[in-house]
């Protein structure tokens, strides 16, 4: 029996269409970025000894505080300063927000469930990524203020420092599953019965440092070093533009987690095995839960950590990150010849 | 050599301090104790001690003035108000820094602190208080607490520092 | 040492302010050093997320400061004039707010010095009670130091934890006053209140719990790998240059000198108590903020042998309880608070001159007196130890990393509003 509705439906629940734009694309992306925020706030809080965010809403511990607060940039005056080369200070929020939106077409959200299927998923998703500096640096050099342009600067040496250990600790795993597609892997892993981080443990280690740098959380959030340059490449930004690229990173980062979950936790395979199977949508509902354990770990650091500086994250890439990241591409390579 | 030196140095110590100062974290993102007290909803009880607003005891006052001059904000003036015969102290709010000199230099004790400070007014000439029935000699009383505040009592606590108990 | 001091020496060293007018360079001002290399400058302050009451102007190569120069006085508020205006017991409350997270140590050496003048001395039990409230004001602008070290390198739970934790000093310290911060507690010929009931369980426990909190401190903040990363070698103050620059307090400490005005002046109940100076060889940033943890713990310390040793008798000096009539005297003994007598109001302090230090917080603190025999000063100068201490902008961050400034700025524990009086 045909509904009016199911052409409708079944459009939706297309995969072209459902994994860009519904899960885990932006209406996930959505709920995750205001929830996200809001524990980060309220996990913050509890370290800290506070409530965080009450008022608004009480009954569900101020939940409803980050809607608020997007409501208020929609309404906010976005101030456009008058040494900006407008065009670039105008489009490069949208722009930031766009690259970041983009890999969602290729992350496989269920077995066999991705936007675009491509075999190269992997490499695609890091280089899309890879591009988010550079609009960055685009808008710090846009706003033309000396704040912004120290912050591009910082973003341009930060970019260098994590993206190599990032890269090759992502190959070093794609190495031993022997495929640069995100589905394969998960696949490996349960074929292997053993979830990636265990089967290379530096890979995994490297990869969640090298995260953690690239969405800009703290001990890394030097791009925004509010202490020094007030808030970086956004200083001259308000009202929704800055909603715009605050909202970037943590989309960001949430892109970056899934990608470690499926390479490294065995995506969206439940923890004991066999329950996958019986239902596919479990797979999409497993992999949302681990990343978001993890994304929630991610943010709580902010409780914990003070901010690393410039040189010495840098090092910390160059020195420790980068040949901790060749270790483990030989120890993938050591498995393979081994045969294990 | 010093434990900051180890640290520096030695990458597994390092390792080590990280996960102590995360474990920490993680305790107190579990442990139950906060500092907070959400103001408007509970309201600390000062105690007799607290130098807040300042009350005048018309009955009490001799009018010796000594008040008005030891003030060091020049907060407190000397008033005659018309159909009295002697001249009365009144505060003027915007000026008054709480030092309570005045408080402990009147010979008659006609001048007393109350334990209440969240006090406002609605513009500047409200926060002059003239000795007149009802404004410098008022019995105050928390805002807060009249619109239903809870009043909480510090306790000091060896485990959570502050605690604050309702009454 | 001045702000004109350092503008001057700047263009010795050829670094002058510049900004470059050529057409189209419209937006990138900077400097230009002696050999005609551009400087990127930056200017820190008054508006910024972390540069409280003050401008620095950073002049940067890179990311190394070729040159920071604080530019002070955003708070000047005219105290050493002001205090030539009123009589002496009403400067005591201005005075206080030099520096409002420490007021009993900054307005004690003043009342010293009045004493001194007037020929009083207060009763031993008021040396007691002054000596308590100023290590507990000792404490918590150690912690309010920590509090903004902390959110310097934006560890918010550090920010959040002290300022938290300083609510339970300032509570001890309203008990005895019943003022949170400006007690004006401290007031020739004694104190104003007795100590009150069970004040002594109360900071046990506060010290209990203090001491506990501090092992979480050293966890989450002083040994966390990026702290220690941050602050370790950073702004290095050789011993040398500690003393020749005149530097005071935890800094001149951290730098390997044993000096500390307690001990050099033997005033309060200092020289009858038992307590170390802590004193550090690396004076480095951490090494600062290593002295200030191992001061609170010194500072409880003081505090449990200043309760168990509070001796008996009156707060307040004779000669003035003598001048009030028998039922107030009577009313004093019940309340335990004092009433002023109406002669202090104009205290009157025979000609001559005075001098006290005492050691705050941040440092030593000092005053001038200059009285003619009027019911004003004539005049005094007070040095603060924030205002010996600013000079270290200068020293500290030449050579250092841009992002050094604020863990520099953090650990010498600058308080503009104290500093440019
Ligand atoms: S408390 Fe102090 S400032 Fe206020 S009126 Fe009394 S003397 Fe003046
Ligand atoms: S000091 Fe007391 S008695 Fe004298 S005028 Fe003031 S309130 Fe009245």
């Amino acid at each position: 029996m045909l509904g009016p509705l199911d052409p409708l439906i079944n459009f939706i629940l297309e995969p072209y269409f459902f994994s860009p734009f519904i899960y885990p694309g932006l209406t996930i992306g959505l709920v995750v970025l205001l929830t996200l925020i809001w524990a980060e706030r309220k996990m913050a809080a509890k370290v800290q000894l506070r409530y965080g965010p009450l008022y608004v809403s009480k009954q569900i511990g101020g939940a409803l505080q980050m809607i608020a607060d997007a409501l208020r940039f929609f309404f906010q005056e976005p101030i456009i300063p008058r040494q900006v080369d407008k065009i670039v200070f105008l489009a490069t929020p949208a722009l930031a927000l766009t690259v970041t939106v983009l890999p969602f077409i290729f992350i496989p959200a269920a077995p066999s469930y991705v936007g675009v299927a491509v075999s190269y998923s992997l490499p695609l998703v890091l280089a899309l990524g890879a591009l988010i500096p550079v609009v960055i640096i685009l808008m710090a050099w846009g706003a033309n203020n000396k704040f912004t342009l120290v912050g591009g600067i910082r973003e341009a040496f930060m970019t260098v420092g994590y993206e190599v250990a990032l890269f090759i600790s992502a190959f070093a795993a794609a190495l031993y599953y022997k495929t640069l597609d995100l589905s394969v892997m998960v696949e490996k892993q349960a074929s292997l019965g053993l979830p990636g981080i265990i089967i290379n443990p530096i890979a995994g280690f490297v990869f969640f440092v090298a995260m953690l740098m690239a969405s800009s959380k703290l001990p890394f959030d030097i791009v925004e070093g509010e202490q020094e340059i007030v808030a970086g490449p956004f200083t001259e930004y308000s009202g929704i533009l800055y909603g715009l690229v605050m909202g970037a990173s943590y989309l960001y980062l949430y892109v970056l987690m899934l990608v470690f979950v499926e390479m490294f936790l065995s995506g969206w395979l439940p923890v004991i095995h066999g329950l996958g199977s019986i239902y596919p949508a479990l797979g999409g509902v497993m992999l949302f839960v681990k990343t978001y354990i993890l994304l929630l770990f991610a943010v709580f650091l902010r409780g914990v950590y003070g901010r690393y500086r410039l040189d010495q994250a840098l090092s910390l890439g160059w020195r420790r990150l980068v040949p901790l990241s060749l270790i483990a591409a030989l120890w993938s390579f050591g498995l393979l010849i081994a045969g294990v | 050599m010093s434990i900051a030196d180890r640290i520096r140095r030695n990458p597994l110590y390092s390792l080590k301090m990280h996960a102590a100062a995360i474990a920490t974290g993680l305790r107190y993102l579990f442990a139950k104790p906060r500092m907070t007290v959400r103001y408007p909803e509970y309201v600390i009880d000062l105690g007799r001690n607290y130098r807040g607003m300042i009350r005048l005891h018309k009955d009490k006052c001799i009018s010796c003035s000594l008040c008005a001059q030891v003030c060091p904000a020049s907060a407190m003036k000397m008033y005659k108000l018309p159909g009295e015969k002697k001249m009365y102290p009144g505060i003027n709010y915007q000026r008054c820094i709480f030092c309570g000199f005045c408080v402990d230099i009147c010979p008659v004790n006609a001048l007393e602190h109350t334990p209440v400070h969240d006090i406002a007014e609605e513009d500047m000439e409200g926060m002059i208080y003239l000795p007149l029935p009802g404004r410098f000699d008022r019995e105050w009383k928390s805002p807060a607490e009249e619109e239903g505040g809870r009043k909480v009592k510090v306790e000091f606590d060896e485990e959570e520092g502050l605690k604050h108990e309702p009454e | 040492m001045t702000s004109q001091g350092s503008r001057s020496s700047e263009t010795d060293m050829g670094y002058g302010p510049g900004t470059i007018k050529e057409p189209g360079f419209r937006y990138r001002p900077m400097g230009r050093d002696a050999e005609g290399m551009e400087l990127y400058e930056i200017f820190i302050g008054p508006q910024h997320p972390a540069s409280g009451h003050m401008r620095i102007v950073v002049r940067l190569d890179g990311d190394i400061i070729v040159n920071a120069d604080p530019d002070i006085g955003y708070v000047h508020r005219t105290m050493e004039k002001l205090s030539e205006t009123r009589e002496y017991l009403k400067s005591i409350p201005l005075f206080e707010r030099a520096t409002i997270i420490d007021s009993a140590n900054i307005t004690w050496p003043y009342v010293r010095a009045v004493e001194q003048m007037l020929g009083v001395e207060a009763p031993l039990r008021a040396k007691y009670l002054r000596t308590l409230l100023a290590e507990i004001n000792r404490i918590s602008s150690h912690l309010y130091g920590f509090g903004l070290t902390g959110i310097f390198i934006n560890h918010s739970t550090m920010y959040m934890w002290s300022f938290g934790d300083r609510e339970i000093w300032v509570q001890l310290a309203e008990e005895l006053t019943g003022a949170r911060l400006t007690h004006t507690y401290i007031i020739p010929g004694g104190v104003r209140r007795d100590l009150p009931q069970g004040f002594k369980e109360k900071a046990l426990k506060a010290i209990r719990y203090m001491e506990r909190r501090l092992e979480d401190y050293m966890k989450i903040f002083v040994y966390n790998p990026v702290t220690v990363a941050r602050f370790r070698e950073v702004g290095v103050l050789t011993k040398n240059d500690a003393s020749r620059l005149g530097i005071v307090g935890p800094n001149l400490r951290a730098s390997g000198v044993h000096y500390d005005a307690r001990i050099a002046e033997k005033y309060g109940a200092y020289p009858e108590l038992d307590f170390e100076i802590p004193v550090m060889e690396e004076g480095d940033s951490l090494a600062r903020l290593l002295v200030r943890i191992e001061e609170i713990k010194q500072s409880m310390r003081i505090i449990k042998q200043v309760l168990d040793k509070m001796p008996q008798g009156p707060f307040f000096a004779d000669k003035y309880m003598r001048l009030i009539p028998p039922a107030l005297r009577k009313h004093v003994a019940e309340t335990g608070r004092i009433k002023l007598p109406g002669a202090f109001i104009r205290l009157k302090p025979p000609a001559g001159e005075a001098v006290a230090r005492g050691e705050m917080g941040h440092g030593e603190v000092f005053y001038h007196i200059v009285s003619t025999g009027d019911t004003k000063p004539y005049r005094v100068r007070i040095i603060t130890p924030a205002f010996r201490n600013v000079v270290l902008f200068r020293h500290l961050t030449r050579g250092a990393r841009f992002m050094d400034l604020p863990v520099i700025y953090g650990s010498i524990d600058y308080f503009p509003p104290e500093g440019d009086r």
